[in-house]
């Protein structure tokens, strides 16, 4: 009778879902396949040797994986809690702001100017232990006499690549709380003041649930955008010295690109997915939790 | 036999090209695809391209002009993807043994005579086996023994110095005594006797000349790993000794060439094993504050008398995929034959090519420092020996350098790190099948 | 009349404390950005100086002038850098607000079946780290002849940020109530009226935030563009960045010059930008 018409839904994803799969599901196949050979680069022939799940394994008993996969997870959770909590004070400390707001905005924006591999340089510099910003600034004061090995001390390392991360990332969640704020009703809080709440309460009983779905978009955008900071660590420590800052994404580019073990930087890159996968769906979980608590699931 | 006739005749044509009289128009209508380093020191060579594609007619089409690390991993996915039509790449002495099918044997394209012209040691590093896979260009490194000369001339540094060995202050010819004097100058965290490299290749390359000074080897013949030995332990201690001493600062594992320099420029550091490159930069007024206190001697020698001499080149290369082998060998003899060396060198890095070096030399006359720089090098490539010519070395270094770094800081014992780090590089070659 | 001092004295206190506390935050976000504004400005000497020279003695345009110099004597091509990232990071931005949009819609107005697991779905595909993802691209790209082009990299950060945008233009529509957007329909508008009359004005500043996002990720992004990338055809300002940088040696003075011809763009856009993310905001009052 008449053509098959697709849902309108169907129809509004269909770009979104074509242009994904050009350009991440199939060379994401590939990568799955290749992960079962043991492919080097600089050797093609590799790629046709099927392997089975020998990088898999190879992967599970390394200990220098999972120490780099608990790293990771730990670098991962620090800074995205330290982000969130630094984000929502920037954000409500600019909302208090009424006059020259926008151009504070701006400024606050101003580390996302940086480009992820700037910011590696820059902090590579300021962290420098001779000649670097921090050590000159602690020893012109007179805080300290010795130079401080920033880069190289395990903490200090971790320290340095995690102030390094948070200053360019923080500006991502103030920016998207403080849109949230904007949403947030007036009315409720005038009424919450005319009963006699303290700012507190209205803040956490009112402003929190609304500007709860902001905070974990943010928090899930983040997660999955974390791997930006490879360019900041690749440059700051590129994983040493002696193993004591490697991350997954420093080991596996490492592996895959100047070891030219790809077929076993793969297998490293799928397991490591999972770790993506369960930071995902963990934040899109509460935030239709916190959406619902609003009437507004979808 | 066509085979043969057609090969005569490739290398009778290559032999006018490098003679430098190209007939007009030879190749005409050919382009050339190359893949050259970029950065501010290799560019300027780029300008006698022209002056070849106006000799023979040909063009060249730069596809990609990158950093040198990222030129590596652009010619490991071309492999990988099988995209390579180009002809040209810019080469590496230490990269070039890991794209083992990558790139031609230029042999067949050049004059026996014209291959002589190259400085001996710089040619053998550029083959693979007995194929010369790349011609070298005026960009020479190895390192020579930077150091401030003030730190010699304080009359209060010499007496305390001879009163506490009972030697006169001098520049070290040992690396013992470098390490002695290195850990005597510092006055940390303001003044430090000395720093090296901390990490990836860079550490692992220090290490493997630091053994072969002290007697041993990075490998044995059949590439298994041979560095877990007494060499390789008084090598090693030598790093170890300097950082627990605090004779280096304390960042130092986490340098690279690049902090190297700023350290030694920022006027900080007492002695400072480094390349020609850095040169002009730390005697420059603009860039240094070390400017007018440099001095510049040969690398010093371990306890088996023998002189360090990591060293590397860079280099043109035609791939093996190349439609036009003779006219891209042409291209590659023409950016590294004499004029273009003497162009290059000009600039400061050192030549490859032996008539070259006379004419650096003598056009140096006059200039105190420059002469000094220029003799220090000359003697210290006379003892130069390039990376171990593995296609696995890159992936060797990954393996070492970590277990260096932990015995540098401590995490492990001398022993245990080298031997953990002999077990991955030893289990890593049986892994890809060398042995 | 007491407690009304006191509750005086007390915003006053808080006042300043908001001040101050407001004062070093902004200073903390901009203190190491304008270092690298700063170190543009200075020759290297003077940045790599110990002791540490803290008043600047020595600024000039020696940085920038080098920068825009002859090849061979400092030029880096910066103009073909620029230009590659402009039309780049607008293109790809432009067409990932408007896919984002479609689907951000879609999601938020429409319900059908398995709509969790098919947002988790694209979600996701941010998720696969750029290591898995560089090589298959670069073979891809390599063998349609992608490589080293505009268009390559366009399509590679459309796909970037769609799930950004979708996610948030979707977190946006949801705040605007259904109810507006119906009774634009029943005043005689067609869905598309409505959703451009109604809904789009009232979401216009989550349109506006993704499109400041989706733009920062392809103006700021490194690690795809030096794989995808390779001569001054399409590379963009982060991998010029390394054309500082050599085998030994690096340029900081330069990298900051090239940085701050990076920032400026962003900085002005952002602020160009802010304009009508208030205006949205103005506008979406309505949902108070």
């Amino acid at each position: 009778m008449s053509r098959f018409r697709p849902p309108p839904w169907f129809v509004l994803l269909l770009p979104a879902i074509i242009i994904l799969s050009a350009v991440v599901l199939i060379p994401l196949l590939l990568s799955l396949y290749s992960s079962f050979t043991p492919y080097r680069l600089t050797r093609p022939e590799t790629l046709y040797k099927w392997i089975g799940t020998y990088n898999y394994e190879k992967a599970i008993e390394s200990a220098h994986f999972w120490a780099a996969f608990g790293r990771t997870i730990l670098l991962l959770t620090i800074a995205l809690n330290l982000e969130m909590l630094m984000g929502l004070g920037l954000a409500l400390l600019v909302n208090k702001v009424t006059y020259g707001q926008r151009t504070l905005r701006t400024v606050m924006m101003f580390p996302m100017m940086f480009s992820p591999i700037l910011v590696g340089f820059q902090f590579k510099f300021i962290f420098n232990d001779n000649v670097g910003l921090v050590n000159n600034a602690l020893q012109s004061l007179g805080l300290s006499n010795v130079a401080i090995p920033w880069l190289v001390d395990g903490q200090l390392a971790f320290f340095s690549i995690l102030v390094a991360e948070m200053w360019s990332s923080t500006s991502v969640f103030a920016i998207l709380i403080l849109a949230g704020l904007f949403a947030v009703p007036r009315d409720p809080i005038e009424a919450a003041k005319v009963d006699g709440c303290t700012p507190w309460q209205s803040f956490r009983h009112i402003t929190l649930p609304y500007i709860m779905p902001f905070i974990y978009i943010a928090l899930a955008i983040r997660s999955l955008d974390v791997a930006r900071a490879y360019d900041i660590v690749q440059i700051m420590t590129n994983g040493g010295p002696a193993r004591r800052t490697e991350l997954l994404w420093t080991l596996i580019g490492r592996t895959g690109y100047v070891d030219a073990k790809m077929g076993y930087a793969n297998a490293m890159g799928y397991i490591s997915i999972f770790l993506a996968i369960f930071f995902t769906i963990y934040f899109f979980r509460k935030l239709n939790a916190a959406r619902s608590e609003l009437g507004m699931a979808g | 036999m066509g085979n043969q006739r057609l090969k005569s005749l490739l290398c009778a044509t290559a032999l006018v090209a490098v003679a430098g009289n190209a007939a007009a128009g030879e190749f005409d209508g050919v382009t050339l695809q190359a893949k050259l380093i970029g950065g501010q020191q290799y560019e300027a060579l780029y300008a006698r391209i022209g002056e070849w594609e106006e000799k023979t007619g040909a063009k060249v089409d730069v596809i990609s002009k990158k950093n040198h690390f990222e030129l590596d991993k652009e010619f490991k996915s071309d492999l990988a993807a099988g995209t390579l039509g180009w002809c040209v790449g810019s080469n590496h002495s230490s990269f070039a043994s890991q794209y083992p099918s990558l790139y031609t044997d230029l042999t067949p394209f050049l004059t026996a005579d014209f291959i002589a012209e190259y400085v001996p040691s710089n040619i053998a590093a550029s083959k693979i086996g007995d194929a010369l896979v790349m011609l070298p260009r005026a960009q020479f490194d190895v390192s020579a023994l930077y150091y401030l000369k003030s730190v010699y001339e304080d009359d209060d540094n010499k007496a305390a110095y001879k009163a506490k060995t009972g030697r006169d202050l001098a520049p070290p010819d040992t690396w013992d005594e470098y390490k002695e004097q290195a850990i005597f100058f510092t006055d940390a965290p303001n003044f430090y006797g000395t720093q090296y490299a901390g990490k990836d290749e860079a550490i692992v390359g220090r290490f493997y000349e630091l053994v072969i000074a002290e007697g041993g080897q990075l490998f044995n013949d059949d590439w298994s790993p041979a560095f877990n030995s007494d060499a390789g332990k008084r090598a090693l201690k030598w790093f170890v000794d300097l950082y627990e001493a605090g004779a280096v600062p304390p960042g130092t594992t986490s340098y690279l060439w690049d902090d190297l320099g700023q350290g030694f420029a920022s006027g900080t550091i007492a002695l400072n094993l480094d390349w020609p490159g850095w040169a002009g930069f730390f005697n420059g007024e603009d860039s240094s504050k070390a400017a007018g206190n440099v001095g510049v001697k040969v690398q010093p020698a371990g306890t088996a008398g023998v002189r360090t001499g990591w060293s590397g080149h860079h280099g043109f290369s035609v791939t093996e995929s190349c439609d036009n082998k003779e006219a891209a060998a042409s291209l590659v003899a023409w950016l590294t034959n004499e004029d273009s060396q003497k162009l290059e060198s000009s600039a400061g890095p050192l030549p490859t090519r032996t008539a070259v070096w006379g004419h650096v030399v003598s056009s140096a006359e006059g200039d105190a420092y420059r002469t000094e720089v220029l003799k220090a090098f000359q003697a210290a490539a006379s003892h130069a020996f390039p990376a171990p010519q593995t296609p696995y070395w890159i992936e060797a270094t990954n393996l070492i350098y970590p277990e260096l770094q932990a015995a540098i800081l401590g995490d492990k014992s001398i022993d245990d790190a080298l031997s953990d780090a002999s077990e991955a590089v030893d289990e890593m070659m049986q892994e890809n099948g060398v042995y | 009349m007491n407690e009304n001092l006191q509750y005086r004295i007390r915003a006053r206190l808080l006042k300043v404390l908001h001040f101050v506390t407001l004062f070093i935050a902004m200073a903390i976000i901009c203190v190491p950005g304008l270092w690298v504004v700063l170190n543009s400005f200075r020759p290297t000497v003077e940045i790599m100086a110990k002791p540490p020279v803290w008043v600047p003695g020595d600024l000039n345009l020696d940085n920038y002038r080098a920068m825009f110099g002859a090849v061979g004597e400092g030029g880096v091509p910066v103009l073909q850098y620029f230009t590659n990232s402009l039309i780049i990071s607008v293109t790809s931005t432009l067409i990932a607000i408007l896919v984002g949009m479609a689907g951000g819609y879609a999601f938020a107005r429409f319900r059908f079946k398995g709509k969790a697991s098919i947002f988790i779905g694209l979600m996701l595909t941010r998720a696969v780290p750029g290591v898995s993802l560089s090589l298959p691209l670069f073979i891809v790209m390599a063998k349609t002849g992608l490589i080293d082009t505009h268009m390559g990299l366009i399509l590679v950060y459309v796909a970037l940020n769609v799930p950004f945008t979708i996610w948030l233009i979707d977190g946006f529509f949801r705040q605007v109530p259904v109810e507006l957007a119906e009774a634009a329909e029943i005043d005689g508008c067609t869905r598309w009226q409505a959703f451009w009359k109604v809904e789009f004005p009232v979401a216009r500043a989550g349109v506006a935030s993704a499109g400041i996002f989706a733009f920062l990720t392809s103006w700021n992004e490194y690690a795809l563009a030096s794989q995808l990338t390779r001569s001054t055809f399409s590379k963009t300002m982060p991998v010029g960045l390394r054309d500082f940088t050599s085998e030994f040696t690096i340029n900081w003075g330069g990298m900051c010059a090239l940085a701050v011809l990076m920032i400026i763009p962003a900085l002005i856009l952002t602020f160009l930008v802010q304009k009508h993310l208030i205006a949205g905001l103005t506008f979406g009052g309505v949902k108070g």
